[in-house]
Order: structure tokens, then sequence, then C-alpha cells
């Protein structure tokens, strides 16, 4: 029996599912990845291993470093060929780490959501101030930091997780379809396999931190002036 | 690698980083190299600052074949992440964590406790300064140290004294980024004409690369990313009236697959210390 990411994998192409995220997968004897925004460039790089995924994801088209990688800014001008399914599975670990996993476990309806209170609750060390972030600045927050399109960087993931146990979304300035699953966040609204979700990434966390500083920095300057 | 586990899943868990490619390319080198071995039924890496993240890596190893994962810090010493960050995002319970479904996962030492550690630092140390005399160089080990555990430092102490025993170099010392001896202060600590500085970091990322060189003075400004940059540094620098040497990092040496594995062996041969994880 497949393994049950590959599994996932495979119905999903056999729905007819374009790709993932910014990717197109095209079923050749094995199948072919590339920028689905490349899907008619003839001129592209070619690589063959599902390891050359890693080097692929690791900068965008300015060389600068992609610590998201599930944020709009794949690089383009490569195609890769891989042999089988296992290979492909490979490779998408490497372009979007943990999404597999993440879309098999929803598919078997297993998979748990972290509320982002919950998540930054559990913080220690330097990141524990994070929690002092009120849900005002969760909403400005999320709302710039995970947007689909035009975001800082912006994540094509579909948020699953509340902000709290009350099961409120985490920014009312998102749209509604950044909340459903199986929406194509890079809006060309096409059939693919959505990036989902189901807890904060380490990232928003640091960003929760230092809107929580940058808060307190303010409060205190203006105490200051307030004083004199 | 002789040890085959045909039912078991090895799960690397890294640092990342925010800011520079290169402090997970260790763990994924190794992980490719672990995987092309076929020792266990799948290989993967976790972090902390990066993609997948630990909290990800809850969702994976759901064959009902693999009955068993063995976790394994890639990180240097034992300390605040491998005694408070990874077990809290992991869910472990202690050494050993039983999933609902049965499968147990195995919480492994971090890859610097491994022995052949030491060996891999006196390696570098002897490429980055070939034909200078050992008698007249001192050899600096450089941790990170924090102040949030006290067991940062231990490692790094313990190569020390590993070293000194052996009796090569004028003077084998520790020096840390962030508590006393501090590295920033090399040019007080040692004396000799030589001075050879390891950092004991897995990967060439943020703080062995970019940081550390700053504080030694051979960089005025944090510089790019090493794969970013088209040489090494070149050895030997001249400052304060002595040769000094920079080395990179241990965890991108291929000897260190073999280390991940075999920490993962030692988990079922070592006693096992049962309590609960502090």
């Amino acid at each position: 029996m497949l393994p049950r990411a590959e599994r996932a994998l495979s119905d999903w192409l056999a729905s007819g599912a374009r790709g993932i995220g910014q990717l197109l997968i095209v079923k050749t004897g094995g199948f072919s990845l590339r920028h689905r925004e490349d899907e008619a460039r003839a001129d592209l790089q070619v690589f063959r291993s599902p390891n050359d995924a890693t080097e692929l994801a690791r900068l965008d088209d300015a060389e600068n470093y992609r610590p998201l990688k599930t944020a709009p800014n794949l690089r383009h001008g490569w195609v890769l060929e891989l042999a089988d399914l296992p290979a492909l599975r490979l490779a998408l670990d490497l372009f979007y780490p943990g999404r597999l996993p993440a879309l098999a476990a929803w598919e078997a309806n297993q998979l748990a959501t972290t509320p982002l209170r919950a998540t930054l609750d559990r913080q220690t060390g330097m990141y524990r101030s994070a929690a002092k972030i009120s849900d005002g600045e969760i909403d400005e927050l999320v709302g710039r930091f995970c947007r689909s399109r035009g975001g800082e960087p912006g994540c094509l993931r579909t948020i699953l997780w509340a902000r709290d146990m009350t099961g409120a979304r985490p920014s009312l300035r998102l749209p509604l379809d950044k909340f459903i699953a199986p929406v194509d966040q890079t809006e060309r609204g096409e059939h693919v396999m959505p990036l989902l979700c189901q807890e904060a990434c380490n990232l928003l966390v640091a960003e929760a931190r230092k809107v929580v500083k940058d808060s307190s920095n303010r409060a205190e300057r203006t105490g200051f002036e307030g004083s004199c | 690698m002789d040890w085959q586990q045909p039912e078991s899943a090895l799960l690397i868990v890294g640092h990342g980083s925010t800011v520079n490619p290169d402090s997970s390319a260790p763990s994924l080198a190794q992980a490719e190299a672990i995987r092309e071995h076929g020792v266990f039924r799948e290989v993967a890496c976790c972090f902390w600052k990066e993609e997948p993240s630990l909290r990800d890596a809850l969702l994976f190893f759901r064959e009902p074949e693999i009955r068993e994962v063995y976790v394994v810090p890639n990180f240097i010493s034992e300390g605040y992440f491998t005694e408070t960050v990874i077990p809290r995002e992991l869910e472990l319970e202690g050494r050993l964590t039983t999933r609902p479904g049965g499968q147990v996962w195995k919480y492994c030492e971090p890859a610097g406790n491994h022995p052949a550690v030491t060996e891999l630092l006196l390696r570098r140390a002897r490429e980055i300064a070939p034909g200078v005399a050992a008698a007249e160089t001192t050899l600096l080990i450089v941790g990170h140290g924090t102040a949030l555990n006290e067991n940062s430092a231990v490692a790094a102490k313990r190569e020390v004294e590993k070293i000194s025993a052996l009796d090569t170099y004028a003077s084998v010392q520790n020096a840390y980024m962030e508590e006393a001896p501090l590295i920033s202060d090399w040019a007080r600590l040692t004396t000799t004409p030589n001075v050879v500085v390891v950092p004991f970091f897995i990967s060439d990322g943020l703080h062995s690369y970019q940081d550390i060189p700053v504080l030694l003075g051979i960089e005025s400004e944090t510089t790019a990313a090493a794969s970013q940059r088209e040489v090494f540094r070149r050895n030997p620098h001249r400052h304060h009236g002595r040769d000094l040497y920079y080395a990179s990092a241990i965890g991108t040496e291929p000897k260190f697959a073999e280390i991940l594995v075999e920490q993962a062996a030692a988990f079922d041969t070592a006693a096992l210390d049962l309590s609960p994880i502090a």
C-alpha cells in the first residue's frame, strides 16, 4: 500500500488537480514540476533529482532567501523532471515542507488545529512575551503577514486555526476564501491541492513578539514624554 | 551503516533560521545521505525556525508499518532547545513517548554528544592551519553559551577537556558568544603566536559564519551568508600581532550522517533514564 501522503497526492492528481501552491505538476512518463507561471516557457533549466528541490526552493528570483516556503515568491525558470510518485512526493516535501502530511491528515479527518492564543501561550524564552499581543494587533498582523497576495512576505496557505478558543477568525482583514481549504490561494482559480495551515508558524510567532515589543517601546516613549 | 530499521523512521531536528539560508543545509544534506543508505523506512527533518516545523512533524510517519520514530536533535549540546523547546513542541513525555496507536517516539541524545565529535573538531583545526606548530598555538572552541540554560556550555567544556588531555596544543580553551569568557576577548585570553578558532556549531549559519567573525574582528560588519559569497575566508588573519585561523562548522562533514544514525542506535543500547524531561 502507498504511504498516506503519496496516496493523498495520487488521489488529488487523479481528480485533475493541476498542482500545489505555485507549482504546476504535469504527468509525463513520470512527473514534471515547474512554476505555474512558466507553463508556456520552453527555455527552462532542467533538473532531475528530487533533492534539487532544496536549492530551487531556497532563494527567490532576486536571490533573496525564502525563510517561508509557502510565501508566493517561488523562483521561475526551471523544470524538475521526476521518475515516479515517491520522487514527486520527496520533491514536494522539499518545496512545501510539511504540507502533504497536513493534507493527508485533513483528508483522513485527523488534522487537529491549534488556536493562535494556544500557540503563543505555549512559548518560552524570548518568545514568551508574544502572548501579550492584543486581539486588535493580531487582526492587523495576520492580515498583513499571512495574506496570499501583497503580504510581507505573504503566504499561500489556507488558515485553519482560530484566534482563540472562541473560534474567532484571527483576522477580519483577510477574505473569507483565505480560511476555506480547497481555494486556489494564487487567485488563478484553478483546481490545485491546498497548502493547509493547522497552526501558526514560528515566523508569525516571531512577528507577534515584535509587535508586542514595538507597542511596549511606544508606550514607554509616550510615558516618558508625558512625564516631562 | 549496518544497523537497519525497516520499521522505524528517523526525525532529525535542527534549529534553522529565518535569515540565513545555510542554517538548515547540514540537516537536509545528512537526511539525504541517510535516506540513500536505506537505514530507515523514512527520514525527515524538522526545524524550530523553518519549515517543516516541529509541530508539522507530529503529522509525519503515519504508516502503520512505522512502529518507532527516533528523534535526534542535530544540536551541538544539551540545552534550552533539547530540554525545553523540542519536548514541548513534539509533545514528548520523556525519553520514550507512546502515541495513540502505539507508535513509540524515542528521544535520542543530541549529535554533539557523540564521541566522534572531538576528532571532527581536531580535524577542522588541522585543516585550516596546516604546518602550524601546535606547541605554539592556542585552540579556542567557541560555543553559543546562554543564560537560558546552564547545560548549553557543558558540551563545549567537555570537548576542551578531552582535547587538552591529548596534550597537542599549547593551550585549549572555551569561549562563548553570550557568556564569559567571551570570544570577542580572544586576544586577551591567549598568549601564543597562533590562535586557531573552531566554532562548535552544526552549521555555517548566522552565528558561526556571520556573528563570530565580527566578534573576532576579522570582519568589520556582518557579511552575506556563506552560500552567497564566492570564496570562504582566507586564513590566517593577522590581528593583535598574532596569526588567527578561523574554521567552518563541523555539521556538514559527511561523517555527521553516521553520527546521527549512531545516536539513534545508541538509544537502544544505552541504559535508559525513563524519567520525565525536566
